[in-house]
């Protein structure tokens, strides 16, 4: 079987796909993404990381509604998917099992 | 007054609708106007501007492009390459009056009236017309190039006999 496995900027998208929590666009996450991390993200980097999601089924998305400052054009609303829920919780607990098995680095300075 | 139209560069979105999947227009652009004017109420026109430039630039990738067939499929890219090609035939058919014209001042053996170069400027412009007509009508190589042929003969032929008469037609040349 294959593994899915999230790149560092795949696994942020969906955090905050999930956090947006069905209003996530390609914009609004990009929005998201500066508040939370002050981090600049192109249009470019967000739309290919959230096609990419969407291929291996981490995200599934629809068309929402249109506003006058789109210039009356939908935009593609995400959500994030059960296998995706899945991903991100493996991930966290590998992650906490990395740092639980980190030694202490700082005890054995003094 | 207003002094600028609120508008992005057209020349960016004209690229984006270009080189933009055809299935992911709608929303990136919506997302691309949806940024500019963010960009605009914060900084204004001229960085709003350049920003959207950027961002452009930016969705020049391949996972926004896809398969490359659609470039060459685009209705404003297909009006775009008509009327450069139109130009083209044009332009090369003035070129070719401009040969007889240029030799007329070096030597005697060409001696062009100007009703000279009226016949041969409708032959050549029509030929070029005909050529592009051929060129938007018909999509099948194989058509193109039998009419092509066609064409340049019925103009060799034409020429020929309007400048030294082959066929000794009522029209012939000398």
């Amino acid at each position: 079987m294959s593994q899915t496995t999230l790149g560092e900027f795949e696994e942020i998208v969906v955090m905050i796909v999930a956090i947006l929590n069905g209003d996530a666009y390609s914009v609004g996450v990009i929005n998201e993404i500066e508040n939370r991390l002050n981090r600049e993200v192109s249009l470019g980097a967000i739309q290919t990381v959230l096609k990419r999601l969407e291929q291996k089924g981490l995200l599934k998305s629809e068309f929402g509604g249109t506003t006058s400052e789109r210039g009356g054009k939908r935009k593609r609303l995400y959500e994030i998917t059960a296998l995706g829920q899945e991903i991100i919780d493996q991930t966290r607990e590998q992650r906490n099992s990395l740092w639980e098995a980190m030694p202490r680095l700082s005890f054995n300075l003094y | 007054m207003k002094k600028k139209a609120k508008k992005p560069s057209q020349i960016a979105m004209r690229f984006f609708y270009w080189f933009c999947r055809p299935d992911f227009r709608e929303e990136i652009e919506g997302d691309l106007m949806e940024q500019y004017n963010n960009y605009y109420i914060n900084y204004g026109y001229a960085k709003a501007n350049r920003l959207f430039i950027k961002e452009v630039i930016l969705l020049f990738r391949p996972s926004i492009i896809g398969n490359f067939n659609h470039l060459s499929n685009t209705n404003t890219m297909e009006i775009i390459n008509h009327n450069k090609r139109l130009v083209t035939i044009l332009a090369i058919a003035i070129a070719i009056l401009i040969i007889p014209l240029v030799a007329m001042n070096f030597t005697t053996d060409v001696n062009w009236s100007v009703f000279d170069f009226i016949v041969a400027g409708i032959l050549l412009v029509g030929t070029g017309l005909a050529l592009e007509f051929i060129l938007r009508k018909i999509k099948t190589l194989k058509y193109r190039i039998i009419l092509g042929i066609v064409l340049f003969v019925a103009l060799f032929v034409i020429w020929a006999e309007l400048s030294v008469g082959i066929f000794g037609t009522p029209f012939a040349g000398s």
